[in-house]
């Protein structure tokens, strides 16, 4: 293990490791991913993460704010790669706490994960000015063909805070203060904007703690005696629903191991987008589809889910609960490309505390069937928000420039060169 | 020269003044506001000022109303245009020490006056130094927007960067700024300050500096960054970038790394210096596009530079390949007996560059420089990298030979014919030589790319700047026959002579008991021929199928499924994925005769319940067999596996399985005799093997002789089941097609008129809902709201995306569908998903009436999953089939 702890702590420092090292993990974690399942159970406690784009010090950044691993157990939802300079160092640093700390650490796959997409916005082209040949872009573009395409978080509780104060939303903002704490609701009114959590919270507190929900929602009532029981569990995903996926199950009958298609079931959960629309709309993407609230809500009542947590849009807010708290967009990238000027968060989904967590299983089927008296509550949140990594920590970022040039250095790629044998082709008939 | 400006506005007007800090607008107070025509001397007497005219200049001052006697402001009028009238009661400026600031008015009338004030003041400072210094029309025409700027000193650097951050607001004075710039030579004028300021160590003015050049980027004049890169500048310019503000505790080294680290190669020298110059250039734009401005560009500035060097490449290359003499010269580097070891690695790392450059370019420049590179012995130094010691030459060889045969196929297949008949070893087979070879992994698998790239039937038909037929559209229509011949050609020599060697690590497993044992290199060879293999099974219709059976190459597949690698099992399960894709009756007969059904069963018996990558590969394979309704396999596993897959229950797929073969069993013998009897035999066959392989190539042969036009369409006439297709079929198009509902199908959808045949009869219920297809093309659709998307990308390319309007890559955001015309797949499996995208604006019944967005399939997903044949376990379920059918 002391060859894995060292590239650890090269990768930490942001060093890139040597090609034969590179290999050798990408070997591993092929290894330890194909005995993952499409959708990766995981425990919580769980700290879930969104899109990292290659900004290495601020995934540091992360992990200060967050919690190092392996003290916290993480989940990244993809986008890895590309954008960012040094999607190589993120990828592989997360990479080896995989391989490291296969328990604590859950990586599944986003769109960006894919040979043809790293061509064109920036992780090929990076692999190749920093080792001058596509080899290690192979191997990590082999790793993601293995990557799981979700998870579910199973054993989530229901509350954030200490035992004093329960809420079921807690915003910390980027100083590391609580700035909005949000009792829960049983209507189902959570965190609708967080654009003003002040006020929002402060609206929402002042009928927090009633237990019984508005008067015909089927909640009221029975709500205050499904305490501790049955929370459902938290479905991860990189970008979102498919309509060719009505059930969790059914994604365990892909065979994921192939570049990310074009269409399918595995395609929309890479790219799909939830939008303020009714039932299903095309993506302006050109790939996955726009999905409305009636197709979460429905989702979630038939998969026993109280909440999707998915990535693949930029918030400014770093996180956006849309739909009555039924799905969330985590965003982990905090200013963007260098410049958006956005905030970054994750989410925190802590374990049951009266002990029922312990054996917390989930089952497609225990919330169906049992009427409408059973209320799934949604898992007890708590957003960390922060900002980019401090200027003076990171150096200024830039691409690593090639030292040596006969001619001129290889420019605006848009494909690869010759190698991979499937894309080279892209853009030329375009 | 004094100011005839009009009376200044003397009546106080009430007014807020506030003033930007740290983002937040600070209020200084309320106080009463005044314009001025003030004395240097004497901010107080007006008389002294009316004396000595020429001092007078115009202010705006505030005075507090609480203190009578304290200014809240006291600004001089700048000749700017950074002042902003904002609403009816708001003036915004940026005072030349950088601050803003920002007068709100309590009347609208009294922002007015104030306003006039400053306008005229503007408007006459600006004639005077327009009459002044600029006697052309355009300082007539618009004289408010001729920038000047003080002749720089490290005194007036916070003034000269005020100037020009607030010229850059506006789109007149930006230019009249940049040209300011360059016929003042302004940017030269701005070094001597950096070497100063470092000798003070004033961070401050370094910083000040930093940021006047950054701006002056900015400003996007293609001019001046062709002047920035020249040699007079450069080093000035990029230590200049060296101190950015934004990292204050931080200081690059641009100046160190372009003049140390980084190096000129010459292979050969380069005689014009107007070329030479043009490589230095190019590669210092190349560097302050990735480094020194990677952070700071802006999309214009950024699209600047890629242009001009893209421009700047053109110009190298056409002058080094027309350059005949300097030709001669590089190739004879790898004749002389001469020339350094390092020289010929350069010379081919050279070449490659030209090569990876070329394709940038356009077509017929690509086309003129490999023929003078051919002509100069281009063959040869493929041939000297390739069998190169050092790992990076071979991979530049390889990069240039795949190069080429991307540019023109038919070139390289001319070039291997002539080999072969001039009784040389023909590059195909070096190509394998080295592959089976091969211990670096990285050139093994770029090589395994080069042959099947060689072999890729469909790179002979891409014609330069038409768009590239899809898979299916060249297969429906006859193909330009010269190309089809030469390429048929190219592929029979290829299985008659080479394809044996090609595969002969996998023949030989034939004697081998175990698998264990097998060094990295092996496992990675075999892995990249079984690859090779689906890729042929996919792209070379009769030819590869002919080959495998004979070799016996799927039951040495199969032996790999004992692997105790995984990624090898996983690598063999696609093989065979594939095949059964292709729903092709003499691949789907010899997995049944060699009973291969039987290890991927038992693949998924040592896996289940666990739920893991090799589990769920394995369950789709079934699934869609499932799905399919493929009724050989079907009838095959139920009457050899049925008691192992009683045993499967953690899934209902299995028993959906079994329950279809007793339907088939019970209802479809009187249809399909022949079939079931053919099935039957072959059961018998797949135990007598010598006979089943003997009746098998009989069938071959029957196939080959009959079925010249059908080469990509296979359809076996004795076979019922793919009787619905074709024109003359009874059904006129498929009941359901499955192919687009199949999420993960990833083996070969491209023949649609192939599994017409396969909906069941109790179907045709489902085709009027022929609304919501989520399936649609994504073209037809206007982008919907989420502008906040970061990945949202609009509509189609255009043909010249690629050529010059290249943007920026964080621009142009993600988008599957300029990707969509990928051609060949990377690993076996997706590139057909490719095809299934083309299919439906192609597709025999015509094409597709175009679709509204507004599509609800929920509920269809959700409640119709009953009905249908495919019953409730489909991943598809019916809302998918229903909303394909769109005719």
């Amino acid at each position: 293990m002391s060859d894995l702890d060292h590239a650890i702590s090269l990768l930490r420092s942001c060093k890139p490791i040597p090609e034969p090292a590179v290999r050798e993990l990408c070997y591993k974690a092929r290894e330890l991913l194909i005995e993952e399942s499409n959708v990766q159970l995981v425990d919580a406690p769980v700290t879930i993460c969104g899109d990292i784009h290659g900004q290495f010090h601020d995934l540091m950044e992360l992990f200060r704010v967050g919690g190092d691993v392996p003290e916290t157990n993480y989940l990244f939802m993809g986008d890895f790669v590309d954008r960012g300079f040094y999607s190589l160092e993120s990828f592989l640093l997360l990479l080896s706490l995989k391989v490291r700390y296969p328990d604590r650490i859950t990586l599944i796959r986003g769109n960006h994960e894919s040979r043809q997409i790293t061509t064109v916005y920036g992780f090929y082209d990076e692999c190749l000015r920093k080792y001058g040949s596509a080899n290690v872009w192979r191997y990590c573009c082999e790793v993601f063909d293995y990557l799981a395409l979700g998870a579910l978080v199973v054993g989530a509780g229901s509350f954030v805070g200490d035992e004093t104060e329960e809420c079921e939303v807690e915003v910390v903002g980027v100083g590391g203060d609580v700035v909005t704490r949000l009792k829960r609701r049983d209507d189902g009114a959570g965190l609708m904007n967080a654009a003003n959590p002040l006020q929002e919270g402060s609206a929402s507190g002042g009928d927090g703690g009633t237990v019984g929900g508005p008067p015909g929602s089927g909640a009221s009532g029975s709500s205050g005696g499904t305490k501790g029981v049955n929370n459902g569990a938290v479905l991860c995903v990189h970008g979102g629903l498919s309509p060719l996926v009505d059930s969790v199950d059914k994604i365990r009958l892909l065979d994921r191991k192939q570049e990310v298609p074009h269409e399918g079931a595995m395609c929309d959960l890479l790219w799909s987008d939830p939008d303020e629309i009714d039932g299903w709309g095309l993506s302006p993407r050109g790939a996955g589809f726009l999905f409305g609230a009636d197709i979460v809500k429905h989702f979630n009542h038939l998969n026993n889910l109280t909440l999707i947590a998915r990535a693949h849009q930029l918030v400014m807010e770093g996180f956006k609960e849309m739909f009555d708290s039924s799905i969330v967009t985590v965003w982990s990238a905090p200013n963007y490309c260098y410049r958006c000027g956005n905030v970054a968060a994750i989410l925190e989904l802590g374990e049951e505390r009266n002990g029922s967590g312990a054996g917390a299983q989930w089952s497609a089927t225990a919330g169906r069937g049992q009427g409408s008296g059973v209320v799934r509550r949604g898992p007890g949140r708590r957003y960390r928000v922060f900002e980019a990594a401090p200027q003076d920590s990171r150096g200024m970022p830039a691409k690593k420039p090639v030292a040596d040039y006969f001619l001129v250095n290889i420019t605006f790629r848009r494909r690869k060169p010759g190698v991979g044998g499937f894309s080279w082709a892209l853009f030329r008939m375009t | 020269m004094a100011l005839s400006v009009p009376n200044p506005p003397t009546t106080p007007r009430r007014v807020k003044v506030y003033e930007l800090r740290n983002n937040d607008w600070f209020d200084r107070g309320t106080g009463y506001c005044t314009g001025q025509l003030v004395n240097h001397g004497s901010l107080v007497s007006n008389k002294v000022a009316d004396i000595r005219g020429a001092q007078d200049e115009p202010h705006i001052q505030v005075k507090s109303e609480e203190e009578q006697d304290r200014m809240l402001l006291e600004t001089k009028i700048i000749k700017d245009d950074g002042y902003q009238k904002q609403q009816e009661t708001l003036i915004v400026w940026t005072e030349p020490h950088g601050t803003d600031m920002a007068l709100s008015f309590q009347e609208p009338e009294g922002c007015a006056a104030i306003w006039e004030f400053v306008s005229h003041v503007q408007s006459h400072l600006l004639s005077i130094s327009g009459a002044d210094e600029i006697l052309s029309d355009d300082a007539n025409e618009t004289p408010i927007s001729s920038v000047m700027l003080p002749s720089p000193e490290l005194g007036n650097l916070t003034e000269i960067e005020a100037m020009i951050r607030s010229a850059s607001s506006t789109n007149q004075a930006r230019d009249s700024l940049g040209k300011f710039v360059l016929s003042e030579d302004f940017i030269r004028k701005l070094i001597p300050l950096l070497e100063m300021a470092e000798d003070l160590e004033s961070l401050e003015n370094l910083h000040r500096l930093c940021n006047i050049m950054k701006m002056i980027i900015l400003l996007n004049d293609t001019l001046i960054i062709e002047h920035i890169v020249t040699d007079e500048v450069i080093f000035g310019v990029v230590g200049i970038l060296e101190y950015d503000p934004d990292f204050p505790s931080h200081k690059a080294n641009h100046r160190q790394f372009l003049s140390d680290t980084s190096k000129f190669k010459e292979v050969v020298p380069i005689k014009d210096p107007e070329i030479k110059k043009k490589i230095h250039w190019t590669y210092r734009l190349q560097y302050l596009k990735d480094v020194v401005l990677a952070r700071i560009l802006d999309d214009p500035t950024f699209s600047v530079l890629n242009s001009l060097i893209f421009f700047n490449q053109v110009d190298i290359l056409q002058h080094l390949q027309s350059n005949q003499a300097f030709l001669k010269e590089l190739f004879s580097i790898f004749h002389s007996t001469e020339s350094e070891p390092t020289q010929k690695k350069n010379g081919v790392l050279f070449i490659q560059q030209c090569c990876s450059i070329a394709k940038n370019l356009q077509g017929p420049v690509r086309t003129q420089l490999y023929s003078h590179f051919i002509q100069n012995g281009l063959f040869a130094v493929i041939d000297f990298a390739l069998l190169h010691d050092d790992a990076s030459v071979r991979i530049a060889g390889t990069d240039v030979l795949v190069a080429m045969i991307d540019h023109d196929p038919a070139m390289m297949r001319a070039f291997i014919f002539r080999q072969i008949s001039d009784k040389q070893k023909p590059l195909t087979d070096t190509l394998i030589e080295l592959l089976l070879g091969e211990q670096d992994l990285g050139v093994k698998a770029q090589i395994a790319d080069a042959i099947r790239i060689l072999l890729d039937p469909s790179t002979g038909l891409q014609v330069e700047g038409l768009g590239k037929a899809s898979d299916i559209t060249s297969r429906l229509h006859p193909r330009n026959h010269n190309a089809d011949r030469e390429t048929e050609n190219f592929l029979k020599t290829f299985y008659d002579d080479s394809a044996k060697k090609l595969f002969l690590p996998l023949s030989e497993l034939d004697n081998r008991k175990s698998l264990k044992g097998l060094s990295i290199a092996e496992v990675s060879l075999f892995s990249h021929l079984v690859d090779t293999l689906c890729f042929f099974v996919r792209q070379h219709a009769f030819r590869g199928k002919y080959f495998l059976l004979a070799e016996n190459l799927p039951s040495r597949v199969a032996q790999l499924l004992q692997s105790p690698e995984k990624h090898l099992k996983l690598s063999a399960l696609k093989f065979f994925r594939t095949c059964v894709g292709l729903q092709d009756e003499f691949y789907i007969r010899h997995m049944i005769k060699w009973k291969l059904f039987g290890p991927i069963l038992g693949i998924v018996i040592d896996t289940m319940p666990r739920d893991n990558l090799l589990n769920s590969a394995c369950l789709e394979f079934f699934e869609f067999i499932k799905r399919e309704n493929i009724k050989q396999i079907i009838v095959h596993l139920g009457e050899n596996y049925r008691d192992q897959m009683k045993e499967i229950t953690y899934v209902d797929t299995f028993n959906m399985l079994i329950l279809r073969c007793e339907q088939l069993q019970d209802t479809t013998m009187p249809s399909s005799y022949v079939q079931e009897d053919k099935s039957i035999r072959n059961h018998v066959n797949g135990a007598r093997r010598w006979q089943g392989v003997k009746d098998m190539d009989a069938a071959e042969e029957e196939y080959f002789n009959t079925s010249d036009e059908e080469d990509n369409a296979p359809t076996p006439k004795d076979s019922p089941i793919k009787g619905a297709n074709g024109s003359g079929s009874p059904v006129p198009k498929p009941l359901v097609d499955y192919a687009d509902d199949d999420p993960m199908d990833t083996a070969d959808e491209s023949k649609p008129e192939e599994k017409g045949g396969t909906a069941t009869p109790t179907k045709p219920a489902l085709e009027g809902a022929s609304s919501a297809s989520p399936t649609t093309s994504p073209t037809t659709l206007s982008p919907t709201s989420q502008k906040s998307d970061s990945d949202v990308l609009s509509g189609a390319p255009t043909p010249e995306r690629l050529s010059e309007k290249r943007r920026r890559e964080e621009e142009d955001d993600d988008e599957l569908g300029k990707l969509r015309n990928k051609r060949r797949s990377p690993t076996c499996g997706s590139g057909s998903v490719n095809v299934l995208t083309k299919k439906r604006g192609s597709g025999p019944g015509g094409s597709p009436p175009t679709k509204k967005i507004a599509i609800n399939l929920a509920v269809k997903t959700s409640t119709g999953s009953s009905d249908g044949g495919g019953g409730g376990g489909d991943v598809t379920g019916d809302g998918g089939g229903e909303a394909d059918d769109e005719k």
